[in-house]
C-alpha cells in the first residue's frame, strides 16, 4: 500500500531554453545581487504579472547562462506551489513504503538544498504555519535544513537559494507573513507594467500584432481602474494574453475580450458591462 | 422624436456609466443629471467642473436604445476629453510664448516682485485668456468650437470603437444646424466653423460660401486635428480666426466698449486672408452693422455641451479636481494604427495611478420611497462619503476612565457570546475524528523506527463569530443638545458637598473657597453617543465582530452626508478613536438613503450575521424629505422602507432613540422588537450592548430569521400595512456598489 498523502505539488524546470522575460525596472540587477550574496528573495504582486516567468528566466540566467560548473545542474529551479494543506513534511520528505521496508524520500525543498538549486515557494502564506519553521532556519546565517525525521542538519550547498512568493491583494490579515518571516528576505514589488512594456509583452507572447496588443494593454490599464469594485487584482496580464491568444485563433476580438477579460475578473453585472463598454470603445 | 421606449433614462444607466468613466478616467468623477439639486440654478448643458459631469436626465434623440445611450458615452468621453486633453491646464504664460498674444487691456504691472505679490488670479487662465479679445464672446465660442474639434479628434484616435456612435452624433447634430449660407457673413462664418467641425467636408462648406473667407478659415482651424496638437493650437487658431473675423466686425479701439464704432468704412484687412476681404467688406457695408454679441447665441452643439473653465479653477483652488495638468500626450495616447510608434517617452512612464490624485468624496445615488405615489423615486438621492479625521487623542482614554465600570459590565455582557461557527482544525493533537492519511503516515514513521508525528486529529474549534455589525449614527443639528446627565449631576453634587465639608477657617484664612470642582463639560446627546459607541467599538475588538460606525446627516436630497468613522477594513486603533471623536452635530436627518448606504456596505461583509443598529435622537427630518417640511409622514415611510429592505437583505436593523416622545412614530417605522426608545440617556451604552448582544445571537436560528421578521410599516396614505414583499423593486444604489 502506498501513502494516499498527495505528493507536493512541485514542477521542476530543466531550462533547456531561455525563458522571455521583458524587464520592468531594475528588477534582474537586484535579483543577481541578492543571488551574488545570497539573500533569500520574496516576490510581491498581483495574479498573473510575470513573478513565476521572471523567476526561470533568472534561474537561466544564474544557471545555464554561468560560467561555473553550476550550469550543468540538472533542475535548477525548483517550484512549489503552497496551499493550505502542505505540510513541512512536504516540503522536507517522508518515509514512503516500499514492500516492506521504508525508504526516505527528500521533499522539493530537500532537494533543492542538497542540489543548489534556486526553490520557488509559490503563495507562501498558503501553506500552513510549521512550513516557516524550515524556512527561517534556510534563511539566515546558519543556512541549514533540519530534518526532523531523519534527525539530519543539512547544510544548504552554497548554490541554493530560496525564492517565495507572496500576494498581498486577496489574504485576508490572518494569513499575512509574520514579520519575522518577512524580514529574512529581499522585497521586489511587482505590478502590471506599463502600457507600452505590457503591450510588448502581450504581443511577444500571443504572436499577435502590435496594434491589437496595444489595444489589449490600453483596455487593461482602463479596466484596473475599476480594482476596487468587486475585484481586487484587476485583470492580469495572463489574461490580457489569453484574449490575445483567442483572436489569433480566429476569435472576433470583442468577443475574446468578453470571454477572457470582462466574464473573468467580476461577476457583477453592472461592472462587466462597463468593461464591456470600455472594451468597446477601445478597440477599433 | 422617436418612441419614449427607445429613449436612454439616465437613471437607468447612471451606475453603468460611472463605472464606464472611472474606467477610462482612473478616477471617480460623478455624474450627475441636469436637474439634480436646485433645477432653476444648475445649468442645463453638458458640463464638467473637473470633479463631475452634468448629463441630460435622458437622450432620445435616436429610434434604437442602444444609440442613445451610445451618446451619453460619447458626451462623457467628449468631456473626459477636455480633463485629460489638457484645455484646462492651459496657461497664459505659456500661450505667451507660443503665440503673439493681443496686449492685455489694463497693462500688467512689470515687476516680477509686484506680479508675486499679486494675490491669486481669481479666474481661470482660458477666461482671461477670452478677455484679451475686445469682444471675448467671440474668441471663447471660436476657441470652444476649435477646442470641441480637436477633442472629437483626439477621441476618434483613441477610443477607435466610439467612432460610430460619434459619426451618428455629429451626423444628429449637423442635421440640427440652420444652413450657413443663409446668414449674416459673421454668422455664417462661425457656422461654417461650427459645421466643419461636426464633419462637414470643407469643400461643401467653401461652395456655399459667399463671403470668401471660408476656405482660409477653415484652413486655420485644421491644425487643431493633428496628431499631438494641445490646447496652444486651438488657440492659436481661435486667435487667428478672430484676427480674420475681425475684417468683418471692425474691433472697437479699447474692450468693453464694442458694438459702439460702428462707422462703414472698410476694416483693416486681416493679414493671411487678402483676397477675400474686398467681398466681405461690401457685406459688411450692408449687413452687419452693429455686431452684437447675440450673433454669437445659438451656436451651442448639445452633446459637446459648454466649457466651463471657471468651475474648474473653482474646484482645483478648492483643491478638490483631479490632475489637469497632464497635457496631450495622455497615458492612453496610442497611435491610430497602433503599430509603428515606439514612444520612447510613453515606454518609460509608469502606468498612471489614480493613487497619486487627490481625494474625491466618492458619491452614490439611492432610491427613495414615496408614500404619496406608492412608487419608488429612482435615484433621487445623492450620498457623499466622508472620512472623518479627529484630533482628539485624549477621547478614547477619557471615555474608557469615566465609564470604567459600564465598560466592564460590557465586556462581561459579551464574554458570554459563544462565538458561533466551529472550523474544522486540521492535524491537530487530539480532536473529535482521526485523519486517515496522517495516521497512516505515523505509522509509516513508527515502522521506519521514528517517532511519529502525533498530529492526526481533526478538530472542531469555535472560530471567529460571524458577525458583521455597521452603527449608524443621527449627526442632525439636533443633537447638540445638552442633556441632564444624572450621573455626572450626581457626581457634581458629591463633589460640592465633599467642598462644603471642609474647613471653612482654612479657605477662610485665603478669603474665598476653591472653585467647586469644574462641572462635567456640558453633554450633548451626540456626546452620550459617541461615547457610547467607543464603548461598543473597544468590546467588539475583544470580541472580535467585524463593525464599523459611521454617522450620517446632509441637506437635502442631493446633498446626504455619510461619515465614515471607522469602516469595515479599518483596524480599529487611534485614527478610529480620534475619528469617532470628530463626530459632531452637523444638519438633517435624512434617514432613508443614510440606512441603504449603509446596508450596501453591510452586503459586501462574508459574515453570516449581519446587524444594522440605528442611533437617532428624533424622527427622519430635510428639507426636501416629502413635499411638505411639516409633514414627517413621508421621511417616516422611506426610513420604513428601507427598514424593510433591510429586512429582506436579511440584515437586521435595529433603531434606539433618545427621545422620549419617540415611541410614536417608531411604532410606525420598526417592527414591535426592532426599537427602544431611551429616555435616560446614561443607559445608552448599557442597552446598546443589549440590544447588541440579543440581536447577534438570536437562539442559534441566526438573527431574526422568524419571528421578528414581521417587519410592518404604516402606509401613510393609506393607513393601510404594506408588508415588505409589496412588488416594488427594491431601492438599489446606482452607484459603485464596491
Ligand atoms: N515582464 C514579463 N516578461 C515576459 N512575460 C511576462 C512578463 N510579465 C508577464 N508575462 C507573461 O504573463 C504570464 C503570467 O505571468 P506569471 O505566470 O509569471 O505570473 P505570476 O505573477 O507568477 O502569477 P501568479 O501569482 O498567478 O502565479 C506569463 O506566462 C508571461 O507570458
Ligand atoms: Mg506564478
Amino acid at each position: 500500500m502506498t501513502s494516499r498523502t498527495p505528493p507536493a505539488a512541485d514542477a521542476s524546470s530543466r531550462l533547456a531554453s531561455e525563458p522571455w522575460y521583458l524587464p520592468v525596472a531594475d528588477e534582474i540587477a537586484i535579483f543577481e545581487a541578492a543571488y551574488a550574496a545570497r539573500l533569500p528573495v520574496l516576490l510581491k504582486g498581483p495574479t498573473g504579472c510575470g513573478k513565476t516567468r521572471f523567476v526561470e528566466h533568472m534561474a537561466w540566467r544564474l544557471y545555464r547562462d554561468a560560467a561555473t560548473p553550476r550550469r550543468d545542474i540538472e533542475i535548477p529551479l525548483i517550484t512549489v506551489a503552497c496551499h493550505e494543506d502542505l505540510t513541512a513534511t512536504d516540503l522536507v520528505g517522508r518515509h514512503l513504503l516500499a514492500g516492506d521496508a521504508t525508504v526516505w524520500t527528500d521533499g522539493p525543498l530537500t532537494r533543492a538544498v542538497r542540489t543548489g538549486a534556486i526553490v520557488y515557494l509559490d503563495e507562501i502564506v498558503e501553506a500552513r504555519k510549521d512550513t516557516t519553521v524550515v524556512i527561517h532556519s534556510l534563511t539566515d546565517h546558519r543556512r541549514v535544513l533540519p530534518i526532523e525525521k531523519t534527525g539530519e542538519l543539512l547544510d544548504a550547498h552554497p548554490d541554493f537559494l530560496l525564492v517565495i512568493s507572496y500576494n498581498p491583494g486577496y489574504q485576508s490579515v490572518i494569513k499575512d507573513l509574520k514579520p519575522s518571516t518577512r524580514q529574512r528576505f529581499v522585497s521586489l514589488e511587482f505590478d502590471y507594467p506599463a502600457v507600452a512594456v505590457e503591450a510588448r509583452i502581450i504581443a511577444h507572447e500571443a504572436g499577435v500584432d502590435a496594434g491589437l496588443a496595444e489595444r489589449l494593454a490600453q483596455i487593461g490599464a482602463k479596466v484596473r481602474n475599476l480594482r476596487e469594485h468587486g475585484f481586487e487584482e484587476g485583470v492580469s496580464t495572463r489574461l490580457l494574453i489569453y484574449a490575445a491568444e483567442l483572436v489569433r485563433g480566429g476569435v472576433a476580438p470583442r468577443r475574446a475580450c468578453e470571454v477572457a477579460i470582462t466574464r473573468a475578473v467580476s461577476d457583477d453585472a453592472l461592472v462587466q458591462q462597463a468593461i464591456a463598454d470600455i472594451v468597446d470603445v477601445i478597440l477599433p | 422624436m422617436s418612441e419614449a421606449g427607445a429613449a436612454a433614462v439616465f437613471a437607468d444607466h447612471q451606475r453603468v456609466l460611472a463605472l464606464f468613466t472611472q474606467g477610462i478616467v482612473g478616477r471617480h468623477l460623478h455624474l450627475k443629471p441636469f436637474d439634480e439639486g436646485r433645477p432653476a440654478a444648475a445649468p442645463s448643458r453638458i458640463s464638467t467642473d473637473g470633479e463631475s459631469i452634468r448629463l441630460p436626465a435622458q437622450v432620445a434623440d435616436f429610434p434604437d436604445a442602444r444609440h442613445n445611450l451610445g451618446a451619453y458615452r460619447i458626451a462623457i468621453l467628449h468631456q473626459v476629453g477636455y480633463l485629460e486633453c489638457g484645455t484646462f491646464a492651459f496657461d497664459l504664460r505659456v500661450a505667451g510664448e507660443r503665440m503673439a498674444l493681443p496686449p492685455a487691456a489694463p497693462a500688467p504691472p512689470a515687476s516680477a516682485i509686484l506680479r508675486r505679490l499679486r494675490p491669486a488670479p481669481r479666474s481661470a487662465e482660458l477666461e482671461r485668456f477670452f478677455a484679451l479679445w475686445p469682444r471675448p464672446a467671440l474668441l471663447r465660442r471660436v476657441f470652444a468650437t476649435v477646442e470641441a474639434l480637436r477633442i472629437d479628434t483626439v477621441m476618434r484616435r483613441r477610443y477607435p470603437g466610439a467612432r460610430r456612435d460619434l459619426d451618428r452624433v455629429l451626423a444628429h447634430a449637423l442635421g440640427r444646424r440652420p444652413p450657413a449660407a443663409g446668414l449674416r457673413p459673421l454668422a455664417s462664418l462661425l457656422e461654417a466653423l461650427v459645421q466643419y467641425s461636426l464633419g462637414r467636408p470643407r469643400a461643401l462648406l467653401v461652395a456655399a460660401d459667399r463671403t470668401g473667407l471660408a476656405d482660409a478659415l477653415l484652413a486655420t482651424a485644421a491644425p487643431v486635428e493633428a496628431d499631438g496638437a494641445s490646447v496652444y493650437d486651438s488657440a492659436a487658431a481661435a486667435l487667428a480666426i478672430c484676427a480674420a473675423l475681425a475684417a468683418l466686425t471692425r474691433p472697437p479701439a479699447r474692450p468693453g466698449a464694442h458694438g459702439a464704432g460702428t462707422d462703414e468704412a472698410p476694416p483693416d484687412e486681416p493679414p493671411g486672408l487678402p483676397e477675400a476681404a474686398p467681398a466681405a467688406a461690401a457685406e459688411v457695408a450692408d449687413g452687419e452693422a452693429a455686431p452684437a454679441d447675440d450673433a454669437l447665441d445659438g451656436a451651442e452643439v448639445d452633446f459637446r455641451g459648454e466649457l466651463a473653465p471657471d468651475a474648474v479653477f473653482r474646484r482645483l483652488a478648492s483643491g478638490r479636481a483631479g490632475t489637469l495638468e497632464h497635457d496631450g500626450a495622455a497615458e492612453s495616447a496610442v497611435p491610430e494604427d497602433g503599430a509603428g510608434n515606439d514612444a520612447p517617452a510613453g515606454a518609460a512612464r509608469a502606468p498612471v495611478r489614480a493613487a497619486a490624485l487627490p481625494p474625491t468624496p466618492r458619491s452614490f445615488l439611492y432610491d427613495e420611497w414615496d408614500c404619496h405615489a406608492g412608487d419608488y423615486k429612482r435615484a433621487w438621492c445623492r450620498v457623499y462619503e466622508h472620512r472623518l479625521r479627529g484630533e482628539d487623542a485624549g477621547f478614547i482614554d477619557d471615555v474608557r476612565r469615566r465609564h470604567a465600570q459600564v465598560a466592564r459590565q460590557v465586556r462581561r455582557r459579551f464574554d458570554a457570546i459563544k462565538p458561533e461557527s466551529l472550523a474544522r482544525m486540521h492535524g491537530e493533537r487530539e480532536g473529535e475524528e482521526l485523519e486517515l492519511e496522517r495516521a497512516i503516515q505515523a505509522a509509516i514513521d513508527r515502522r521506519a523506527g521514528h517517532a511519529p508525528d502525533e498530529h492526526l486529529y481533526v478538530r472542531r474549534q469555535r472560530g471567529r463569530r460571524e458577525v458583521a455589525a455597521a452603527f449608524l449614527v443621527d449627526m442632525s443639528a439636533s443633537t447638540d443638545f445638552p442633556i441632564r446627565d444624572r450621573a455626572a449631576e450626581a457626581a457634581a453634587a458629591a463633589a460640592a458637598a465633599a467642598a462644603g465639608e471642609a474647613d471653612p477657617y482654612v479657605w477662610g484664612r485665603f478669603g474665598a473657597p476653591p472653585d467647586p470642582p469644574p462641572p462635567a463639560a456640558k453633554r450633548r446627546v451626540i456626546d452620550i453617543a459617541k461615547e457610547s459607541l467607543a464603548l461598543m467599538g473597544d468590546a467588539l475588538v475583544a470580541l472580535g465582530d467585524a463593525h464599523a460606525i459611521y454617522g450620517f446627516s446632509g441637506s437635502g436630497r442631493d446633498n446626504v452626508e455619510f461619515h465614515i468613522a471607522k469602516d469595515f477594513g479599518d483596524p480599529a486603533g487611534m485614527r478610529t478613536w480620534t475619528a469617532l471623536a470628530a463626530i459632531e452635530p452637523r444638519r438633517s436627518t435624512r434617514m432613508g438613503p443614510a440606512i441603504r448606504h449603509a446596508l450596501a456596505k453591510l452586503a459586501r461583509q462574508p459574515e453570516r450575521v449581519r446587524v444594522l443598529i440605528i442611533v437617532s435622537d428624533g424622527y427622519p427630518e430635510d428639507q426636501d424629505y416629502g413635499p411638505d417640511r411639516r409633514d414627517i409622514e413621508y421621511g417616516i415611510a422611506d426610513t420604513a422602507r428601507a427598514l424593510a429592505e433591510a429586512e429582506r437583505a436579511g440584515v437586521a436593523a435595529f433603531c434606539i432613540t433618545i427621545d422620549p416622545a419617540g415611541h410614536d412614530y417608531l411604532r410606525r417605522m420598526c417592527a414591535e422588537d426592532a426599537y427602544l426608545v431611551i429616555d435616560e440617556v446614561a443607559a445608552l451604552p448599557a442597552e446598546l450592548a443589549k440590544v447588541y448582544r440579543a440581536l447577534t445571537t438570536g437562539n442559534g436560528r441566526g438573527p431574526r430569521r422568524r419571528g421578528r421578521s414581521a417587519l410592518r410599516f404604516a402606509h401613510p396614505g393609506t393607513g393601510a400595512d404594506a408588508g415588505p414583499a409589496s412588488g416594488a423593486a427594491p431601492g438599489a444604489p446606482h452607484e459603485s456598489r464596491r
